[in-house]
């Protein structure tokens, strides 16, 4: 199997490149079940928190473990968007994402419980990987929607070409075959 | 509007959980450790204390009890595998089971990536869950983990909910409603 290496601090790992489209390839980076990766972008990132932060915003599944060991670092509360509606939600705040990928929309859902949480507050986004922004802008909206001012977008690692206003840590390469 | 609680206490930690109507005659104390940083690292200190030193690999169903398997995973040093409810493309052989949501009555997919099979075939494993309630989440997870060659040696969760349990290595144990 193809790999390439990806670093972040002292922390190596040789991920496996995968075709996402005909041609395309692109280094395949799961940091859940990863501790040690965990802990060094966690660790790197909570140097770029602004200091009037005051809660980190997150969307499930995979940015949910780097969230929080930041949380556990820097003392600051961490909140999750979710993907699918629970049915516990009351009054969720419901925000499209538009992916530039595969022009498939998915939607994000945030318990009002949670969205009180962030009325008011400064917020840095985390993720693990960022590419096309989609995600991102996303996300941004629900923060608004929420009431909350967007102070950081912090990502452990950038992907492609696309200049976002991120603050990221590594960046990993789209792979072109001729 | 006034909102009812139920209070809890988790590794020495309080919580005031909301009371939520989760179907026509049950209600529920809702425990999210989603975004509680403290409850999460307390309930993984205790339970890397009971956690039987046979334990080679921790399981844990996405997606709240995700920080949980992680924290224990950072105490303990064993590593964890996340099965996920979705198929990702780019698994590599991912190995499948359906299990019936009680919350939502709908069936829920449980999915191994086939590259993770390694740290379960032949181990002796620990599943992690925030709240074992009917156990349906529990057998599906139990079943792939022995189709795949896995022994369940243990499973570890913060609450318990409805009937008591003997299976499982709990902090604490949460009741049902009945809703207003």
């Amino acid at each position: 199997m193809e790999t390439y290496p990806i670093t972040i601090g002292k922390i190596t790992r040789h991920v496996p490149v995968v075709e996402t489209l005909p041609g395309v390839h692109i280094p395949l980076v799961e940091i859940m079940g990863d501790v040690e990766l965990v802990q060094a972008a966690a660790e790197g990132l909570v140097k770029h928190l602004p200091p009037e932060t005051d809660a980190l915003l997150t969307l499930e599944t995979s940015p949910i473990v780097l969230a929080h060991t930041m949380s556990a670092l820097c003392g600051k509360p961490y909140v999750v968007v979710r993907r699918k509606r629970r049915p516990y939600m009351q009054d969720p705040i419901i925000q499209e994402v538009e992916s530039l990928t595969l022009g498939v929309t998915e939607t994000l859902w945030l318990d009002s419980r949670m969205a009180e949480k962030l009325m008011g507050q400064n917020v840095a986004l985390v993720f693990d990987v960022v590419s096309s922004g989609g995600t991102m802008n996303a996300l941004e909206k629900v923060a608004k929607k929420a009431g909350a001012t967007v102070v950081a977008r912090l990502a452990a690692f950038h992907q492609g070409n696309s200049k976002l206003p991120i603050t990221f840590l590594s960046e990993i390469p789209i792979l072109q075959t001729a | 509007m006034t909102v009812k609680t139920y209070a809890v206490e988790v590794a020495g930690v309080r919580r005031e959980l909301p009371v939520v109507q989760v179907g026509p005659d049950v209600a529920v104390a809702l425990f999210n450790m989603l975004g509680d940083t403290e409850v999460v690292e307390e309930a993984a200190a205790a339970l890397a204390k009971r956690m039987p030193a046979e334990i080679e690999t921790l399981v844990t169903p996405e997606v709240k009890a995700v920080p949980l398997a992680h924290a224990l995973s950072r105490l303990t040093g064993k590593p964890y595998v996340v099965a996920r409810k979705t198929e990702k493309p780019y698994m590599i052989n991912p190995v499948s089971r359906t299990v019936i949501s009680i919350t939502t009555g709908k069936p829920q997919l449980l999915v191994l990536d086939g590259t993770d099979v390694p740290l379960i075939k032949g181990k002796k494993v620990a599943i992690v869950d925030d709240v074992v309630s009917t156990g349906s989440t529990l057998k599906g997870l139990s079943d792939l983990i022995t189709d795949v060659g896995g022994q369940v040696a243990a499973v570890l969760a913060v609450f318990t909910e409805g009937s008591p349990r003997e299976d499982v290595i709990a902090l604490g144990h949460l009741p049902l409603f009945k809703p207003d």
